[in-house]
């Protein structure tokens, strides 16, 4: 099978996935409780006007009823109406996308930069000091909650040490963006490099004991040529796989970072439209959301295949 | 000492004692005050609040954080004054009331328009009102005592009410009935509410859902002069953490609702004013009396005995509030200060446990929201106080959306809520605390007093200020020997903020006027 026929055989398949997830989480979401009429009201929650509301929005309609006019939108590519704003939720999530891509992919960027010269380090320097610093010292991204870290990387370096960057905010234009978003993403990077760096670090000291660096080196190579060429490329193949994971993960899991730098993104979507049960936002994201990994993970094996020839689609 | 030496002398002591002076005069002033009084036209601010507005239809949202904004779009006929228990004139001069009290003639002030250019008359007036009340979803409830609005002429408008109602005017005065252009300026309604026209200082300039809301300088706005600033954007910010370094790296300008434990932090802050304005806030322990033993009075009464308030105030508010003595705060008009509301007395706690069907005590749950922390740790201290006279309490968590429709729907022991007020008047809360038909089951809690609920429905009607006055405080005083609710403290409305803003001033309701705010 080609490449393109696997893709598409990927995406048909994702398909099933999707609906499932959505009907998994349109009555989760239906069956929890919380009522968006009376969180919306507050305290002028009168029953009738909770009712008025429940029955302006179609909530006192049974599930199954509910969730069949929500498919029916869907079919027509309507995602609803939010219930907190009263604007389309589809066109909610779009709008907000773009900011929690940014974010991803501005972080797994970061994280790379991070890990692979780190890893480099470690691994020629086997069991020396440089090894035992780059082993350790980036476990600090591990243990401190990104919350934390966050607020410190804003005090150091947004309050103080020249106010280099802004405190939070996703900025204007490309350079706004890659200028405000980089604590953000910083934060991000130090969340996942430690583990690129350790799944990077035991590939390489696994290739570089291999018959063909040997091989290579013995040729005359040039220590950089072996490493960057030989090295590296095949190291990368399972780290790609460990990075494209945790860029899964990412999805949704930027929301403490979103919320900490004020990133107008999908993930504080979500958690304030959970909090205040707005249903059609929440489905809207978690379709979005469900399309993403499914996304992420089919270019990572596309990826995976790329760097390694031996990979075949069946 | 020779005449030349003298002088130098006598130079060099005035040059010492006047630079003792100046620095004396610098050390003591604060930054605010170092400005002239006079405001300066110009700039631009910034305010960081912790959630996002909902909707800008003034009639039918119930979010302060929607409401406050539309405040500076929409004005009423009648607005509340500083202290928020009078009324004073806006866009109308004056009124009238005739003899029976049910009809009510306002004069209109000259000379108003609307952000478009198009000039204010009587016209627009009935219409907004007409369409404020018809929102049977939303705020119309308020209204409800007007039976029709005649415009007779541009400049006058006439209400006439099916019953004498003494809170008229504050009703008149809500966010809600704020003048638009009749028919909506020739939009559709829901077009028209996405960026609202009105007379207020500021006019709609652009919004990004979820992110920043901004408006503009009228241009047509009726004082002359005002307001000082070019635009406001409001953003949402929901990390408090985060709102305050914005202002502190001065990314931002105002930072509302910065959390108690900051509070001296930031009033040490150079270039930081941190002010804390008296509010309508009150919070309480709500307790519902379905559940048998809180249907007993004297339990009530030993549980508001035994709530520390101090100790809750200290510890939870670091100090910034008040014991609350009534289910009214002082900021409300026929506040009374010696409503009798139960305070800390482990003594008296046991003695009225002791009179109740529970002398033992029992057990019972505490409703708090995960991740409310002053709600936390305030059911800490609850919990260790009631122990001493025997009830045992148990924290139910719950998200705060469930916590919050919980209560509604009356499904807790114990819970957590608090009220600001959106009136300047007692009716709006006291028939929602009281009055098992007034929409809230008295605030959820089930309390019946045929009694009080009389003495509100007498106060409704009552015009003469002393005889309510007197009306208002019966209601404080038996609703506090009830113990219907656990009165716990009033606390202010926190904000911080650039000190080179000056007229930034928040009302006891909460809203703020920004037509008088100035940068330096």
């Amino acid at each position: 099978m080609s490449l393109w026929g696997y893709v598409l055989r990927r995406l048909l398949q994702a398909v099933p996935v999707v609906l499932g997830v959505t009907v998994l989480v349109f009555f989760l979401i239906h069956l929890i409780p919380g009522d968006p009429a009376r969180t919306i009201l507050g305290n002028q929650a009168t029953e009738q006007r909770v009712q008025l509301l429940r029955h302006e929005w179609g909530l006192d309609r049974p599930l199954p009823v509910q969730y069949g006019k929500f498919m029916d939108r869907l079919a027509h590519g309507d995602l609803g109406s939010s219930l907190f704003y009263g604007v389309n939720a589809g066109q909610l999530v779009l709008d907000r996308l773009p900011v929690t891509l940014w974010l991803i992919a501005y972080g797994a960027i970061l994280s790379v930069l991070i890990a692979v010269p780190l890893s480099l380090l470690a691994a020629t320097h086997h069991d020396r000091v440089h090894d035992h610093a780059v082993r350790v010292v980036p476990l600090v991204g591990l243990g401190f909650p990104a919350f934390w870290l966050g607020i410190m990387l804003l005090l150091v370096f947004a309050l103080n040490l020249g106010r280099a960057f802004p405190v939070g905010g996703y900025g204007e234009g490309f350079f706004g963006h890659l200028h405000s978003m980089f604590l953000p993403a910083l934060t991000v990077a130090l969340a996942i490099s430690p583990i690129l760096i350790r799944s990077l670090r035991a590939a390489l000291l696994e290739v570089l004991e291999s018959d063909y660096v040997t091989t290579a080196r013995s040729k005359g190579l040039p220590e950089r040529r072996v490493l960057m060429k030989h090295a590296l490329r095949n190291a990368a193949i399972s780290t790609v796989s460990v990075l494209g994971v945790n860029i899964g993960f990412l999805i949704g899991g930027t929301l403490v970072i979103e919320q900490v730098y004020a990133v107008p993104g999908v993930g504080q979507l979500m958690i304030n439209a959970i909090f205040q049960r707005d249903f059609p936002v929440v489905q809207a994201v978690t379709l979005v959301f469900s399309l993403l990994v499914v996304l992420v993970y089919l270019l990572t094996d596309v990826a995976h295949a790329l760097l390694d020839p031996r990979v075949r689609f069946d | 000492m020779p005449r030349r030496r003298r002088a130098l002398a006598f130079l060099a002591t005035v040059i010492v004692l006047a630079a003792g002076g100046t620095a004396a005069a610098f050390a003591t002033m604060s930054p605010s005050s170092t400005s002239a009084a006079t405001p300066k036209r110009g700039g631009s601010i910034t305010i960081a609040r912790i959630e996002d507005s909902q909707s800008f239809d003034k009639t039918n949202v119930f979010q302060n954080e929607s409401i406050w904004l539309a405040e500076q779009i929409n004005e009423p006929l009648y607005l509340a004054a500083n202290d928020g228990k009078t009324m004073r004139p806006w866009l109308a001069t004056s009124y009238t009331k005739s003899k029976d009290g049910k009809t009510y003639t306002f004069k209109l002030r000259p000379g108003v328009k609307f952000s478009n250019g198009k000039a204010m008359t009587a016209t627009d007036v009935k219409f907004s009102i007409d369409d404020a009340r018809a929102q049977d979803k939303g705020w119309g409830y308020l209204d409800a005592a007007i039976k029709s609005i005649d415009a007779p002429n541009p400049s006058t408008v006439v209400f006439h009410l099916k019953y004498p109602w003494a809170p008229f005017l504050a009703d008149i005065g809500l966010f809600s009935n704020g003048i638009i252009p009749a028919n909506f300026a020739g939009q559709k309604r829901g077009e028209f509410y996405k960026h609202p026209i009105g007379t207020g200082p500021f006019m709609w300039d652009k919004r990004t859902v979820g992110q920043s809301v901004t408006f503009k300088r009228n241009p047509y706005y009726w004082q002359k002069g005002k307001p000082y600033l070019d635009s406001v954007t409001w953003t949402y910010v929901s990390d408090q953490n985060t709102r305050e370094l914005q202002l502190r790296g001065g990314q931002i300008q105002v930072d509302e609702f910065p959390p108690f434990n900051s509070i001296d932090k930031l009033s040490n802050t150079n270039g930081i004013t941190m002010k804390l304005f008296p509010s309508t806030r009150t919070d309480y322990l709500d307790i519902n009396h379905a559940y048998p033993p809180l249907a007993d009075r004297h339990v009530r009464r030993a549980i508001a005995y035994a709530i520390d308030r101090q100790a809750i105030i200290k510890s939870v508010l670091f100090g910034h509030g008040q014991p609350a003595n009534s289910f009214m705060p002082p900021q409300v008009p026929y506040y009374d200060k010696n409503a009798g509301g139960l305070q800390y007395d482990l003594d008296k706690a046991k003695a009225e446990l002791a009179k109740s069907k529970w002398p033992k005590g029992f057990k019972v749950t505490l409703q708090v929201g995960a991740g409310e922390q002053v709600e936390n740790a305030m059911g800490q201290i609850m919990q260790q106080a009631f122990k001493k006279i025997g009830i045992d309490v148990t924290f139910k968590t719950v998200d705060t959306s469930t916590a919050f429709n919980n209560v509604q729907a009356r499904k807790y022991q114990l819970a957590f809520s608090y009220w600001t007020m959106d009136i300047a008047d007692p009716d709006e809360l006291v028939t929602f605390s009281v009055d098992p038909a007034g929409g809230a089951q008295s605030f959820y809690t089930g309390y019946k007093n045929p009694k009080v609920i009389s003495l509100s429905h007498q106060a409704q009607k009552e015009t003469n200020k002393a005889k309510r006055a007197q009306l208002y405080s019966q209601i404080q005083r038996i609703a506090a020997a009830d113990a219907f609710q656990g009165f716990l403290y009033y606390s202010p409305f926190r904000w911080a903020f650039t000190s080179k803003l000056h007229g930034f001033f928040v009302q006891p309701l909460g809203n703020y006027h920004l037509e008088d705010a100035w940068l330096e």
